[in-house]
């Protein structure tokens, strides 16, 4: 009983440590869209602009966080592997022989949440605690 | 079918674009969006000699002993308009030195494209010709860790643009992403200020990115080239005139009108972690006076933090110059000197060099990379130089290169 709970408040330590350290990011999408879960490969294959397609089938809408948020640096390194320099290298790879236009970049994590609600092709990321009820977590990394 | 109207079309195609333009900044929805990008690189070159310039295959002036700023330096603008999920165009405005010695911007790119399913997409209009594995993005400094393209596989080629159709195939086999392209056009290109015309231009360009970061390239193309010079169809009418089938065949050799030329290539690649690798394997073979030709390059790269140090090794050797000189000595001057006229053509395409290149890429700010290369070029004869006067081509070159690369 009491090595549970010493182990408990250790795991609750080791969490809060973590949080304040780096925010959790939540991969999300619209709450209509049927797909319960993606891996980090299916959203860096959005996010890298190699797929363009949500596991439904539909054609994505990638939104990006502005990119001096702390949150977008956070979310390549963790779910793509790719430092800021690289994904940038990546997409101007694309944009410049007019295969692929990037993500659709928007001001804030509320703006990106408002349009995750409002379209049911939209897939974005913000921070753990930001979620909602209006949108749904797909994804989420420490 | 589009072959003989790619051109007609293309300028068909260019109010279409702008409208798609126009209609894209008028309607905000998230379904139409018309966005604005542009690359820039400022680079300047230098070597240790005076005998020959430095110059990317085909431009007329680069660096000697005097540094030149006209070799790298290159503006592009592009703007895509989205009509809707399906629709979209796209134009690419490119100012840098080229085959006439200017920088008269040209038009490099202007398509419509349109995607039939997620997988699928038609495009026409005047698009990127994909001989080589950064064929799209040679020019955009920043997308490439090299200071600029290996010279001695990319210099094969001077077109890098066609007006025409293709079509674009993306599906996932396993974890493996494939992409193939099949692409008919035709292109034209002046080279060192000799226009060159490429005619039933087809090909395809695969591509497969598969786990670890491991991408591979298997490419092919042919098509007929015409180069429009009055001295070399003036040497194959005299050539062609003489009643003698050793003087007259090869007249028939060295024409350049409506010759077959193809171009392979093969590509390995790998970007995972701290390292990348590059590597291509290309081979270029015609039926005029422009010889056969292999081309390779490896590059090893590693990243430290915002700095990629990287290593090229690559080498261009000629396998056929694909005239054979069966004119005889000594019947009569005129001969003899149609003869050496044969020979000295012959030898201006002897573009053989091989390489060493040692480069540093610092990824300064989000948008801005910072490039040092130092290039070790061991030409036989003239190499990919111009502008060579006597006595080069028996050591070695030093080039020395930096660039300042943007993407907007």
């Amino acid at each position: 009983m009491m090595k549970n709970k010493l182990r408990l408040s250790l795991s609750a330590l080791a969490l809060a440590a973590a949080g304040l350290a780096q925010a959790q990011v939540a991969v999300i999408v619209n709450p209509k869209n049927a797909t319960a879960a993606m891996t980090a490969d299916q959203v860096a294959g959005i996010f890298l602009g190699k797929s363009n397609t949500l596991p439904g089938g539909a054609t994505a809408a990638a939104l990006d966080q502005p990119e001096s948020a702390a949150v977008r640096e956070q979310f390549y390194t963790k779910v793509t592997g790719k430092q800021a320099a690289q994904v940038k290298a990546a997409w101007s790879r694309l944009v410049f022989s007019g295969k692929a236009t990037p993500p659709k970049e928007l001001a804030s994590s509320a703006e990106i949440k408002k349009f995750v609600a409002a379209n049911a092709d939209a897939i974005g990321y913000i921070e753990k605690s930001a979620v909602d009820g209006s949108v749904k977590v797909v994804l989420s990394v420490d | 079918m589009m072959l003989s109207t790619a051109r007609s079309s293309l300028y068909r195609l260019l109010p279409l674009v702008a409208a798609l333009a126009s209609l894209g900044a008028q309607a905000q929805s998230s379904q139409s969006a018309f966005t604005f990008s542009g690359f820039a690189t400022l680079g300047v070159v230098g070597t240790d000699t005076n005998k020959a310039h430095y110059v990317l295959p085909g431009q007329v002036r680069g660096g000697d002993k005097s540094f030149s700023g006209e070799v790298d330096s290159k503006l592009g603008l592009q703007a895509t308009g989205r009509l809707n999920t399906v629709f979209s165009g796209t134009a690419q405005l490119l100012t840098k030195q080229n085959g006439k010695g200017s920088f008269t911007p040209e038009l490099e790119w202007a398509f419509v494209k349109a995607q039939l399913l997620p997988s699928l997409a038609l495009r026409a209009g005047r698009m990127g010709a994909p001989f080589f594995a950064v064929s799209d993005f040679r020019d955009v400094g920043y997308a490439n860790t090299w200071l600029r393209p290996p010279l001695d596989v990319y210099g094969q080629v001077p077109v890098s643009h066609f007006d025409g159709v293709d079509g674009l195939y993306q599906t996932n086999i396993g974890s493996a992403t494939v992409s193939a392209q099949l692409f008919a056009g035709s292109s034209s290109a002046h080279f060192e200020r000799t226009k060159l015309k490429f005619k039933d231009l087809m090909g395809f360009n695969t591509t497969a990115e598969l786990d670890g970061g491991i991408t591979l390239r298997l490419g092919h193309a042919v098509g007929k080239i015409t180069v429009e010079s009055a001295t070399l169809d003036q040497l194959v009418a005299g050539l062609r005139g003489v009643p003698l089938p050793t003087v007259s065949s090869v007249g028939d050799q060295l024409s350049a009108r409506s010759k077959d030329v193809s171009f392979t290539g093969v590509g390995l690649a790998f970007d995972e972690g701290n390292w990348l690798f590059n590597s291509e394997y290309t081979l270029r073979r015609t039926k005029t006076y422009i010889p056969d030709t292999t081309g390779w390059y490896t590059t090893l790269g590693y990243r430290v933090g915002k700095f990629t140090p990287y290593l090229t090794l690559s080498r261009l050797k000629v396998d056929d110059n694909n005239v054979d000189n069966t004119i005889p000595l000594g019947l009569s001057p005129q001969l003899n000197g149609l003869k050496a006229l044969v020979d000295g053509t012959v030898e201006g395409q002897r573009t053989e060099q091989k390489t060493v290149a040692l480069g540093l890429r610092w990824d300064a700010m989000r948008n801005v990379a910072v490039k040092t290369q130092f290039d070790r070029i061991s030409p036989k004869g003239a190499g990919l130089f111009t502008r060579v006067q006597p006595g080069f081509g028996s050591g070695h070159v030093n080039v020395y290169s930096l660039a300042v690369d943007v993407v907007f």
